[in-house]
């Protein structure tokens, strides 16, 4: 049997995920396992948890797969982290990540959490108001003002929303979104800063 | 003032500790794996800065990683102070609580790490002790959070609450039977590791495992700590059931086993960490069954001596360098002095 991440080396290594109770099995190779941190996995108590890593690392990689390469040159304005490295390190480079790369790995979030939306305590300065980053009912375009955010994230914000959009069959809003996507390709690959993602 | 665990605790003949730990992030900065050096630094001294004067941090003890040695970290380490992720990192600070029940450590693999202990099940306890210190650092830095996944932090598996709750279990007897492997599987479909806190999970160092949530998004923190303790409700239903058996089917042989570790902890003059911990371990086991009786010690008085044993401790206690032979020879030094007369 074929490693399931690189798809070239023979799996060694067998493992049953289970997640809310469904089962999935997995298997991969040694080189793999080396690179996600699987040896790791019998660390003591007092460390992270390298199998979660793993599990991030090969669902998000997974997933990168079968949107067929672009997602690997998506690259976060904030830190510089791309989505290859991402995938690799199983970590969020900063807070602009989650922006960034969140979305995409949202389907693994939701296996990972057995859900994606936060549902506990809410951050609030005494002296502000709470806290309030979540833009999903709210397209970009309308936000005009939030010009500071790279053509690439926005880019790669709309991606998200259009994925959605398909997926909830709002078919009209997919088509929207998708000339949105495509004018903002041009413009950014006017101002010699694209690449074909 | 008595540390958190020198004090008893509710179902304290399992459970040992109780533990918050909250992940935080600040604005401004970027997290573990992308930050620089010089970024670090500044972390560390703009934090601890804004901290300082902070009640009741100002009324904590400070620490710098600048002014530490490698034998202080590792026994802040031992005494879970400090994770040991901190204890790894070049620059690094924090402040604890003088009873050692809150801990704030800065430049960990989040910017913020806040940890609270309590004794015993009570992790009602140890949430509102980091709550609160959540609260009022959360008033004085800006933190990272977004409405949708909640606190950002390094870790997807960290993201929402940023929250994870442990129980620290003394299992002896279901290690003893070998049905900690069996109980792995079964509390992962909870969305719960068990595993040991030292040593591998077949056998524990001194039977000590973890019991810690692993899901942190799309739940709240009560109904986190919820499923934890229905979890750790049953496998502390469990570990008594096997005690109980052991106790009435083979009573001779389970008086025989507490006092041979009382006589080998009592007379020896080289003790390994494994074996200490094994022996306290069963002494452990016999206190909190009723086996042997102790004046003013109960089980929850052994966790000290198992931390005590470690050698971090050992080695500030004699405050010189010592090789693996003469560490031996101080923890049975430890052992004899602090172990409880027994009858």
């Amino acid at each position: 049997m074929l490693c399931e991440n690189c798809h070239q080396n023979e799996a060694s290594i067998h493992y049953t995920e289970i997640i809310n109770g469904i089962k999935k099995e997995h298997h991969i190779c040694m080189d793999c396992a080396r690179r996600l941190n699987f040896a790791g996995m019998s660390e003591s108590a007092d460390s992270e948890f390298p199998f979660v890593r793993l599990l991030t690392g090969l669902l998000a990689g997974n997933s990168a797969q079968v949107e067929d390469g672009p997602m690997m040159h998506i690259k976060c304005p904030g830190c510089g982290m791309t989505f290859d490295e991402f995938t690799m390190v199983g970590k969020f480079g900063c807070a602009e990540c989650y922006g960034v790369f969140g979305p995409l790995i949202e389907d693994n979030m939701k296996r990972l959490h057995g859900d994606s939306v936060h549902k506990g305590k809410k951050y609030k300065k005494q002296t502000e108001q709470t806290y309030d980053n979540d833009e999903s009912d709210v397209l970009p375009v309308m936000k005009a003002e939030k010009a500071e955010k790279s053509a690439k994230e926005r880019i790669s914000e709309l991606n998200m929303k259009l994925r959605e959009a398909v997926e909830i069959e709002n078919f009209e809003e997919a088509a929207r979104l998708r000339d949105m996507i495509k004018q903002l390709k041009k413009e950014d690959t006017t101002q010699g800063g694209g690449h074909n993602a | 003032m008595l540390r958190w665990f020198e004090e008893g605790g509710n179902n304290s003949d399992v459970v040992i500790s109780s533990r918050v730990r909250l992940a935080r992030n600040i604005r401004g900065y970027n997290f573990s794996y992308k930050m620089s050096d010089a970024d670090a630094k500044k972390l560390v001294k703009n934090v601890t800065d804004q901290l300082k004067n902070v009640s009741p941090v100002s009324d904590y003890n400070s620490y710098n990683f600048d002014y530490l040695d490698t034998y202080q970290k590792m026994g802040m380490r031992e005494r879970h102070v400090i994770s040991s992720y901190l204890e790894k990192q070049d620059y690094a600070a924090g402040f604890v609580a003088p009873d050692e029940d809150v801990s704030i450590m800065i430049n960990e693999e989040d910017h913020i790490r806040i940890q609270a202990f309590a004794a015993g099940m009570n992790m009602q306890k140890a949430y509102t002790l980091a709550d609160k210190m959540d609260d009022i650092i959360g008033n004085v830095l800006d933190y990272s959070y977004d409405q949708k996944f909640g606190y950002l932090t390094t870790l997807p598996s960290n993201a929402g609450t940023g929250m994870r709750a442990s129980y620290m279990l003394h299992l002896p007897a279901l290690a003893g039977n070998d049905k900690i492997s069996g109980l792995i599987p079964e509390v992962g479909r909870f969305g719960l590791v068990l595993r040991a806190m030292e040593g591998d999970n077949n056998r524990a160092l001194g039977d000590i495992y973890q019991l810690t949530n692993l899901v942190t998004l799309g739940k709240s923190e009560k109904d986190i700590i919820d499923n934890l303790d229905n979890i750790a409700e049953q496998i502390i239903a469990q570990e008594r059931n096997y005690r109980k058996q052991y106790i009435t089917k083979r009573k001779m042989t389970a008086l025989d086993m507490v006092y041979r570790s009382y006589g080998v902890l009592k007379y020896a003059r080289k003790v390994t960490l494994n074996d200490g911990e094994l022996l306290l371990s069963q002494i452990r086991f016999g206190l909190a069954s009723g086996l042997i009786k102790a004046d003013g010690f109960d089980e929850s008085n052994i966790y000290q001596l198992m931390i005590g044993i470690h050698p971090a401790n050992l080695l500030m206690i004699s405050n010189k360098d010592m090789d693996e032979e003469e560490l031996e020879i101080a923890r049975a030094d430890f052992i004899r002095e602090h172990l409880p007369t027994i009858h």
